[in-house]
């Protein structure tokens, strides 16, 4: 992930998303539907070329990071983009699995990220973490069998 | 556009190099391989490099040797084409794109599949394993006889093969070393060499059967299961049946849970496991099984109804397992693992709820 500010001399300051999910908790059981709201503050709208606004999983943990794109949508044509930006909401129905999982050496964690595009390459993304489903994290590590 | 910095740092995640500017470079190494290749084997084909043999007129190389040997020198700048090449094109397709984006367009030709699902995972369940493997075995009582995991197999295989490869470099080197004694001449070097390799390969023998017998002598475990894929907040009829001759002072029945994380240290690649569950099935004492037939009992497992199901991605992974520990009298203790598929719990999913109303409160800020 790039810096927060865009470096061909029109954005000057650090962008910020605002997000509201439309369950306060955040917690929410697969299948359902998940609503996004969305804000983008500290910029002007016409510097963003384009907008991605995802939702996926990540794994964390010691093992390399895995990742799955549940829902992905770029946004770079003008009309749309005025309606996607400074202010912007999408609604995706979530999966069955994986559910989010706060294991010992691996956890799976979901996010919706919304990441902007501005001139010279420049991108800035923000992410904020749900729970898919309510798996209590893992007891712990335990010897092996021997 | 910021000039690269020499040395980068990483803050969590994060690193404060230029993703273009990496990109570059590692687009620059492939280009540079792929131009190696091109001159490199431009210069072999055209005739222009030449071998000058001692005692003749120079030639040029695609004509100094037979084809066969042409063709073998052809090989590394094919090789350096083919990496440079590969490599380039994937870089090109990855310029400019967030991960996600590449993450979505590799999921791409899944979604063109017909299975609408990835090889591997369970339909309708991402980054959940199919259970086909195991599902493939019919039990004699139960529905289904789950396959066995045993790393201890690969390890006599192992074991075997270098076993079998040591010990025919010993009777290379002992047909050598036979000449040289036939002829009348002795190699005291060779011998020296002949007499460390045999025990070397003696040792490995050794370890070999060893582990043959241990793997062999106690008799086989099976484990049947009445259904499968497993769900949470369900109970399971499971039968395991031991085979042998010996009496055993205990055999135990385990449900567990591995996590599995793979990653990169250094040049290596290591896969640490981790046991993260255990529930004592049942535990049966002084068993003796009948002779010419198999010791067989029952015990009912239960995944817990807020259990996280099997996952698997390419780097890590949740396994259930069924674990045999069995205490021969005669042997040392055994350890035999089956492994299971569990699935999300089917009472979690419900059809799309209807859209609520926003919640007030505000998402923190990441970037």
């Amino acid at each position: 992930m790039s810096g927060s500010v865009a470096g061909n001399g029109v954005v000057k300051v650090a962008p910020r998303v605002a997000m509201q999910f439309d369950q306060a908790d955040r917690v929410y059981e697969p299948r359902r539907e998940l609503g996004i709201r969305y804000h983008v503050e500290g910029i002007e709208p016409e510097v963003v070329r384009a907008i991605e606004r995802s939702m996926l999983w990540y794994t964390e943990g010691k093992g390399e990071e895995d990742l799955g794109v549940h829902f992905f949508e770029r946004i770079e044509d003008a009309a749309k983009l005025a309606q996607a930006s400074p202010t912007g909401s999408f609604m995706v129905a979530l999966p069955s699995s994986p559910l989010s999982y706060e294991g010992v050496v691996v956890k799976v964690r979901w996010c919706v990220r919304v990441r902007l595009f501005f001139g010279g390459g420049r991108d800035f993304v923000s992410e904020h973490v749900f729970d898919l489903g309510s798996v209590p994290p893992a007891r712990g590590p335990l010897g092996r069998l021997e | 556009m910021r000039l690269p910095q020499f040395f980068g740092k990483k803050r969590g995640h994060r690193r404060t190099g230029s993703h273009l500017w990496g990109s570059f470079g590692e687009g620059l190494f492939y280009a540079c391989l792929v131009a190696a290749g091109i001159v490199f084997g431009g210069l072999l084909l055209s005739g222009m490099v030449r071998y000058a043999p001692a005692d003749g007129q120079p030639v040029p190389l695609p004509w100094a040797y037979a084809w066969c040997v042409w063709l073998l020198t052809m090989l590394i700048p094919g090789a350096l084409l083919a990496f440079g090449g590969s490599g380039l094109t994937r870089v090109v397709r990855a310029w400019g794109k967030s991960e996600e984006r590449r993450a979505a367009s590799e999921r791409m030709p899944e979604m063109l599949d017909a299975m609408g699902h990835a090889v591997g995972e369970a339909p309708g369940h991402p980054g959940v394993p199919t259970c086909d493997d195991l599902v493939n075995s019919p039990g004699t009582i139960l529905r289904y006889r789950l396959p066995i995991e045993s790393p201890e197999s690969w390890t006599l295989f192992g074991f075997g093969l270098f076993a079998g490869l040591w010990n025919a470099v010993v009777v290379v080197l002992a047909v050598g070393a036979g000449f040289e004694l036939v002829s009348g001449r002795t190699d005291w070097l060779l011998l020296a060499l002949l007499v460390t390799f045999l025990a070397v390969g003696i040792g490995g023998i050794v370890v070999f059967v060893r582990a043959l017998v241990l793997a062999t002598a106690v008799g086989p475990t099976q484990i049947e299961i009445c259904d499968h894929p497993l769900l949470p907040g369900e109970q399971y009829d499971v039968l395991l049946a031991q085979g042998g001759s010996g009496v055993f002072r205990s055999l135990e029945l385990f449900l567990e849970v591995e996590e599995l994380a793979t990653f990169r240290q250094g040049t290596d690649t290591r896969t640490e496991r981790t046991i993260v569950y255990r529930e004592p099935v049942r535990e049966w004492r002084d068993v003796q099984p009948v002779p010419g037939a198999r010791f067989e009992t029952h015990a009912t497992i239960m995944i817990p109804p807020a259990a996280m199901h099997s996952f698997a991605s390419e780097h890590n992974a949740i396994k259930w397992r069924i674990v045999v520990r069995g205490s021969p009298e005669r042997w040392p203790v055994f350890v035999r693992v089956f492994p299971v598929v569990v699935f999300p719990a089917p009472a979690a999913i419900s059809p799309v709820a209807s859209a609520r109303p926003f919640a007030t409160v505000a998402g923190e800020v990441g970037s």
